[in-house]
């Protein structure tokens, strides 16, 4: 697969000493979910705001879809969708009237427009209240608007800037959805932040830890868990001596008493070394009362390679915050 | 590719669709009117002479009021940018693919239509309340047409000048505060409600460089005369020229502030 974006030693200095960005180098491949995940500060919205063309770098470049951010910018945002953190819909125009505004923007003929809105309003289940002014719309209801005002005029490329801050989990479970789907049907790069980690998961394909502007580590969710080198399995024992024996398993890189009867073994990959463990106990005729499997979360993986917990987003600009909290709670 | 036209028929739906503008909209026209003409009705004691030959004090005030109207909204146009910066909707219009010019001429644009609307309204009260608007020698297409060219010149003057203002000022009460800082000036340091003979020599002096005074001067004498001498065409060219120039002027740095610094 081809990459359909590439940085090149991307840096941004803010007010000359700040490097929000240093050096990054990433590549994004078509159709793949990529997510950006970081701690406050990282560097994620500056990337974004990079690569959709709202900043211009301090120094590199980047290509988006063939087209240099710094030399045509113009091109790079006919070719992407963007969706930003804040909302950007009108509240005094209807639902339908802003998808429309949006279509012209981007020189959408009039027909395919309205054939394409109608679609994207199925798709998030808007099309009911098409017609009905923003303002009235529920939180959800702005978010899954803003959600295909990115995707009016058929980019290539979707980028979410947190799509789901500010809501809660049912309808941020909802809005998952909706985003596997459009990916799905669209056949759409979406570039994703976020600082929910279970997010991430569950959304992206591939997943870049950045921090101090660089990136960390690359990879799958599964490939960054089993960096971590190991999957924990307890199990408790009907005796003493069973729970002895299994300390001896020799496919765990670390065994150890758990509590009475209970052990804890360390192995590298759970779901290869469990079956083998079953075979191990019933070959030696062990009675075991109790089996868990303990993967390594991302949570686990993120505190690895930043050395801290992820910490609740603190908006850079708390009066917008603020606003688009107001305006979800309604 | 611009992006205009959606933007400025979004202003205007915002405008239309907003029931308490549209009802103020019809009543300010009736009130100014009914409140000027009555407060100075007096001046008309002073005869004709002082009021350029107009048959009554509200005949000679329109090209005032009208020019005010004009330039109060326009005042206003750049508040709409503020909210804009301030609601998220003109981070959507940053992304977009359209020149960021667009996005300040729209509401120079969607101003002038408002304002164009008041002025026909305006017009009509005149004309409709007793001892109102009298064209004692007629009203040519060219008198007509003069008359909205100034208005719309001044529009477009203060339209650029507050748009431009608002396109880095992210607080409504800045706005305000410079508004409620010139728009008395404005009015009362021109002559668009008082002639030259009633004002303080000083203040007559530096109302002649008010471009207010230059479009209510120019109304007036179309208003009033009807058809023009040659000397009287030769001064409403020499107004309508200077608000002209003005206005290319200010639409020009209107247009090079907003492409090249509006930000969220």
């Amino acid at each position: 697969m081809a990459a359909i974006i590439e940085t090149r030693n991307l840096t941004k200095i803010y007010g000359g000493k700040v490097k929000a960005l240093d050096d990054l180098n990433i590549s994004i491949e078509e159709g793949e979910v990529y997510g950006l995940l970081g701690p406050n500060g990282a560097g994620k919205t500056t990337t974004i705001n990079l690569l959709v063309t709202r900043i211009a770098p301090t120094s590199g470049t980047a290509i988006v879809n063939g087209f240099d951010i710094v030399k045509n910018s113009l091109e790079v945002r006919k070719s992407i969708g963007v969706v930003p953190q804040d909302l950007t819909t009108d509240e005094d125009l209807s639902g339908f009237e802003n998808l429309k505004m949006v279509s012209q923007f981007y020189d959408v003929p009039a027909e395919e427009a309205k054939e394409r809105i109608h679609k994207l309003l199925s798709m998030v289940s808007l099309d009911d209240v098409k017609d009905r002014l923003v303002r009235q719309y529920s939180g959800g209801m702005r978010k899954r608007l803003e959600l295909i005002a990115g995707l009016v005029h058929d980019p290539k490329i979707l980028f979410l800037d947190e799509p789901t801050l500010g809501l809660d989990v049912t309808t941020r479970t909802q809005m998952w959805k909706y985003v596997r789907e459009i990916q799905e049907k669209l056949d759409v790069t979406i570039i994703l932040t976020s600082h929910y980690l279970e997010e991430v998961d569950a959304l992206a394909n591939r997943i870049s830890i950045i921090d101090h502007g660089k990136v960390l580590a690359t990879g799958t969710s599964e490939e960054l868990k089993s960096n971590l080198k190991g999957d924990i399995i307890l199990a408790t024992m009907k005796t003493d001596k069973d729970a002895e024996t299994l300390m001896k398993y020799p496919g765990a890189i670390e065994a150890k008493e758990n509590g009475p009867r209970a052990v804890r073994l360390k192995v590298q990959n759970s779901d290869e070394e469990l079956p083998k463990i079953i075979q191990y106990i019933s070959g030696n005729s062990l009675s075991i009362t109790r089996l868990t499997v303990q993967k390594p979360t991302l949570d686990d993986v993120f505190l690895e390679y930043t050395g801290s917990e992820i910490r609740s987003e603190e908006p850079t600009d708390s009066r917008q915050e603020m606003m688009n909290l107001r305006r979800l709670r309604r | 590719m611009s992006g205009l036209g959606p933007l400025t028929s979004r202003e205007l739906k915002k405008w239309y669709r907003n029931p308490v503008s549209l009802l103020t909209g019809l009543i300010q026209p009736f009130f100014w009117l009914a409140l000027f003409g009555s407060a100075f009705s007096k001046i008309s004691a002073f005869g004709p002479t002082l009021l350029d030959g107009a048959p009554n004090y509200i005949t000679y005030i329109l090209g005032g009021v009208l020019t005010i109207i004009g330039l109060f909204t326009a005042l206003f146009s750049g508040v709409n940018l503020i909210f804009d910066r301030r609601l998220g909707v003109l981070g959507r219009f940053l992304i977009a693919p359209i020149r960021r010019s667009s996005i300040v001429f729209s509401k120079i644009f969607a101003s002038s239509a408002r304002i164009l609307v008041q002025v026909g309204i305006l017009i009509l009260a005149a004309l409709l309340i007793p001892n109102g608007l009298e064209f004692k020698h007629g009203f040519t297409v060219l008198d007509a047409l003069i008359l909205i060219a100034a208005v719309m010149l001044v529009a477009l003057i203060f339209t650029s000048i507050f748009t431009t203002l608002a396109v880095r000022i992210t607080r409504p009460d800045t706005i305000f505060g410079v508004i409620n800082l010139v728009n008395l000036p404005l009015l009362f340091v021109s002559y668009a409600m008082f002639p030259p003979g009633l004002m303080a020599g000083w203040l007559s002096d530096a109302a002649k460089y008010n471009p207010v005074s230059w479009s209510a001067e120019a109304i007036r004498t179309v208003v009033i005369n009807g058809t023009l001498t040659a000397s009287q065409m030769h001064s409403v060219g020499v107004w309508l020229g200077g608000l002209a120039i003005l206005a290319t002027i200010l639409l020009l740095m209107a247009y090079f502030v907003s492409e090249n610094e509006i930000r969220e």
